[in-house]
């Protein structure tokens, strides 16, 4: 289909389409998510209009785009999943399982078609036909024959293609066009007046393009500028005018139900009646411009810069998205002007990170020019200079305002996240014969894009295990006294200047004799006496694994080491609690972005180094006498039970000292790589939240130095690298 | 390419303008389109185990910025800190510095053809960093090549300049 439109439209329009590629592969994804979203979200008995429509309009953007960008494979598919969905919202259809579970691998397919022509078209393509075959034979109203889904569950875990499956392909697609399966009717189409009735034969080129549209036959016209077809055919008439659109505006398209003549006006001076309100259209029909080029393009709406043809739906997306790169987005607009359900425009914009995050450090700057005017103000009369001091205070305020809606640029809410699981535990649940429920919680909760990326394989492997390892099979649940379906939640909340995330299920939990057992084999030092919160945190040991302990089924993917260092990487916390027989939770807790980090800041001397305060521990005041030596060199300190290395940080950092006289007697334990060491510092100056800055940008790396921060004086202070002084002390 | 690019081109047909600055009694002079501003000195925050000359890194609006000393890097024998004392902000290959030195004493221009070759002299400053030298008056002018002498390897400030 799209090949024949760039045949019949390419002598008059010559513009590169691939510059709008991009635009349209981010469209697409998005669009097969939010079908993906809606079709699991999708109650089978109680479907509204509203959700068919709305999954219909997804398949059929996608269709759209792909048709236009010349992505054939793409819209063949999309356009049978649009057809499925079509008698579906129509209610000719009642939407069953089976239909969504085809529609889901069918947006997978899709999905990993554009990958491959964002990719350029290199390698294999996955195989569609039987996914086009299943989806018409749905469409007809049969039931999908059971080994289809054989077939197809098997291409999903293999998505690279088989040659035994390439070789049938070919056939399985000569049956879908051969034998149209879905119920045909007879139609005859007029098209005119058009100033180069030439472009109504791109038409035909559609029927021969497309597998399964239907058969034309061209009739004679009794006037000149005029065509007429007669078409057998099984898509409906708004189908048709769409994928007409791309050769002839559809006010020029007449269709007639042969069966049933007077259901159409009998002039055939082509007003089609859905098309009417449209005002584009209108507009161009009246008077086409002269010299224009083809009519696909006003037609289409394509360019919101075409003569006389105002397009305000079209024109509002436009001076949202990037001008220049925006044609995608009317294309689609324009491309559905029936569709009843006014969609809410878009109301985001794509803007480079670099951008924001230049506008984060701006405002940090002037969060901090701000401080240090209100510190300077503090010594002024307030009678004398009661205006100036108002003026600070206003500005103080909006400063603050200023910084937390900068801030919240870069927030995205945890749903995103959240979104791609349901879709994962119900593949994963149906492969390991559980049943499983996935309850969400605070999917608003905004986390920084940042560590929303970074957070998001830690959670999966989490959320695997919970399915995996948790749940125990349905038998099993009935046989504890649980409810058949196991429910895992995943929830996220604020606390503090922190994000909490949780995944709990209501599995068998975990056995503290089984963990304590494999510790020892492994010759680790644990004790029966040890409290359960450490118990479980030994299964963050590395090749310590969950699935030897928990259960038989082998474990997969990263170990849950792999997820403990990911998470402290991103400065956070893991903590598991566990009831062997009801289940368990990970707490995961995050600071709200990576670039404020909330530290300790302690002296040394007369310098001021922050401490993260994830990693500290615990301080307190030492006796001289509570510190032994080993060997002469290095010091332990005796803390409860355990000796600790003693790191001084006067001397890693050879700070200059002016009295002599005094001695450093605060120690702060901290721990990273499951170690603790104690640092002997002079004084705790307090707690505060420190924008982190990097010291590489304009200089380069320092040992034992992770960034710096800007205090609230101006000054510039060192934030430790507390990993790298934990394994200092080890050598 | 900004304005400031088409300065560069245009003046680098002829002359080229240079910021002189003192270090000691010495007078060196520096290409001005790498300089980015001028400051007074505040006392940086120290870095562990740096060279003596490195200073520490300073807060420039929100930038974490180290200071050189040129004073220290060029063995100079009285270094004070006063109110006189100047901070030259330099922009190089995208990374900000800043050089310590006794003034700032102008911005001239200086042909190219009035530059004359460094002799080979055992000196601590390397003989690739010096452009020439200049005359001003009775006085001589030290033109540095601030990329080359700031990525040199004690310092590893700026990369290497290819």
């Amino acid at each position: 289909m799209a090949e024949a439109h760039q045949e019949g439209s390419g002598s008059g329009v010559d513009f590169d389409l691939s510059q709008f590629y991009q635009i349209f592969f981010e469209e697409a994804g998005e669009n097969l998510d939010l079908m993906e979203q809606m079709l699991l979200s999708l109650n089978l008995e109680t479907a509204d209009d509203e959700e068919l429509n709305g999954i219909f309009r997804c398949a059929h953007s996608v269709k759209g785009g792909a048709a236009t960008f010349g992505f054939s494979d793409v819209a063949e598919l999309t356009h049978q999943m649009e057809s499925l969905l079509d008698r579906l919202r129509r209610h000719e259809l009642q939407p069953n399982a089976a239909m969504v579970d085809v529609l889901l691998e069918s947006a997978d397919a899709s999905r990993g078609l554009l990958a491959r022509h964002q990719a350029g078209g290199e390698g294999d393509s996955p195989p569609t036909a039987d996914l086009v075959r299943r989806i018409s034979v749905l469409a007809s109203g049969n039931v999908a024959p059971p080994q289809a889904s054989v077939v197809s569950s098997q291409q999903m875990s293999t998505p690279v293609t088989t040659p035994a499956t390439v070789a049938v392909q070919p056939v399985i697609v000569a049956q879908a066009a051969d034998k149209p399966l879905k119920t045909t009717r007879s139609l005859e189409i007029r098209i005119g007046p058009l100033d180069h009735p030439e472009q109504a034969d791109a038409i035909k080129e559609l029927f021969r393009d497309i597998p399964g549209l239907g058969e034309i036959t061209a009739l004679t016209s009794n006037q000149a500028d005029t065509r007429v077809f007669a078409v057998e055919t099984s898509s409906s008439d708004e189908d048709l005018l769409d994928l007409f659109a791309f050769h002839v505006s559809r006010a020029q398209v007449a269709i007639k139900e042969l069966d049933d003549v007077a259901a159409v006006p009998e002039h055939g001076d082509g007003i089609f009646d859905s098309a009417v309100g449209s005002p584009k259209m209108v507009s161009y029909d009246d008077d086409p411009p002269p010299g224009a080029p083809l009519a696909p393009l006003p037609g289409f709406g394509f360019f919101d810069g075409a003569p006389g043809a105002p397009n305000p739906s079209a024109g509002m997306t436009v001076g949202a998205v990037v001008g220049s790169t925006g044609s995608a987005v009317p294309a689609k607009a324009a491309a559905k002007p029936a569709a009843s359900v006014v969609q809410p425009e878009a109301a985001t914009i794509r803007v480079a990170i670099s951008k924001v995050d230049q506008l984060i450090n701006l405002v940090g700057e002037l969060v901090i020019t701000q401080a240090m005017l209100a510190q300077n103000s503090r010594a002024l009369d307030p009678a004398l200079y009661q205006q100036l001091l108002t003026g600070l205070t206003d500005l103080d305020r909006n400063t603050r305002d200023l910084q937390e809606s900068v801030m919240s640029i870069r927030m995205i809410p945890m749903s995103i996240v959240f979104s791609r699981f349901p879709r994962m535990l119900r593949d994963l649940a149906n492969k390991l014969g559980k049943k499983v429920d996935f309850v969400t919680q605070g999917e608003s909760t905004e986390l920084d894009k940042g560590l929303v990326e970074k957070i998001t394989d830690p959670l999966t492997h989490l959320v695997r295990n919970s399915c995996d390892h948790g749940i125990e099979m349905p038998a099993d649940r009935v046989r504890a006294g649980k409810s058949e379906t196991g429910t895992i939640t995943l929830s996220a909340a604020h606390q503090g200047g922190s994000i909490v995330i949780e995944v709990r299920d209501d599995g068998h939990g975990m056995s503290r004799e089984k963990i304590l057992a494999k510790a020892r084999e492994r010759g680790m030092d644990v004790s029966d006496q040890m409290p359960d919160s450490e118990v479980w945190m030994l299964i963050f040991a590395p090749g310590f694994s969950t699935a030897e302990v928990v259960t038989d089924v082998s474990g997969r993917g990263v170990g849950m080491d792999v997820v403990k260092r990911n998470i402290a990487a991103l400065n956070g916390t893991v903590e598991i609690d566990s009831a062997e027989g009801y289940g368990m939770k990970v707490s995961i807790r995050l600071p709200l972005t990576l670039a404020i980090m909330d530290g300790m800041s302690v002296g040394v001397g007369n310098e001021v180094y922050i401490l993260p305060l994830s990693s500290v521990v615990e301080s307190f005041q030492v006796k001289s006498d509570a510190v032994s030596t080993v060997g002469q060199g290095a010091q332990l300190v005796k803390v409860r039970d355990e000796y600790m290395p003693v790191i001084e940080l006067e001397k890693v950092f050879q700070v200059p000292r002016f009295d002599p006289e005094k001695s450093s007697d605060i120690m702060v334990v901290i721990e990273a790589d499951g170690c603790r060491v104690a640092l002997l510092v002079d004084e705790l100056l307090g707690q505060q939240q420190v924008v982190v800055k990097n010291l590489e940008s304009n200089y380069r790396k320092v040992p034992n130095i992770s960034g710096a921060t800007i205090l609230g004086d101006g000054k510039v202070a060192l934030i430790l690298d507390t990993g790298a002084l934990v394994r200092r002390s080890r050598h | 390419m900004g304005v400031m690019g088409k300065i560069g081109e245009t003046i680098s047909a002829g002359a080229r303008e240079y910021l002189t600055f003192r270090l000691d009694r010495e007078e060196y002079g520096i290409d001005i389109l790498k300089v980015q501003e001028i400051r007074g000195y505040e006392p940086p925050t120290r870095i562990a185990n740096a060279p003596n000359f490195i200073k520490g890194v300073v807060n420039l609006r929100g930038t974490i910025v180290p200071i050189v000393d040129m004073r220290l890097k060029f063995n100079c024998s009285k270094v004070e800190y006063n109110s006189f004392t100047v901070v030259i902000i330099l922009n190089l290959h995208n990374r900000i510095v800043g050089i310590v030195v006794d003034s700032v004493s102008d911005v001239m221009e200086l042909p190219a053809e009035s530059l004359k070759a460094a002799p080979d002299v055992d000196s601590v400053i390397d003989s690739d960093a010096v452009l020439g030298l200049g005359s001003l008056g009775d006085r001589m002018l030290i033109l540095l090549d601030i990329e080359k002498l700031m990525s040199g390897l004690d310092m590893a400030l700026a990369p290497d300049v290819v």
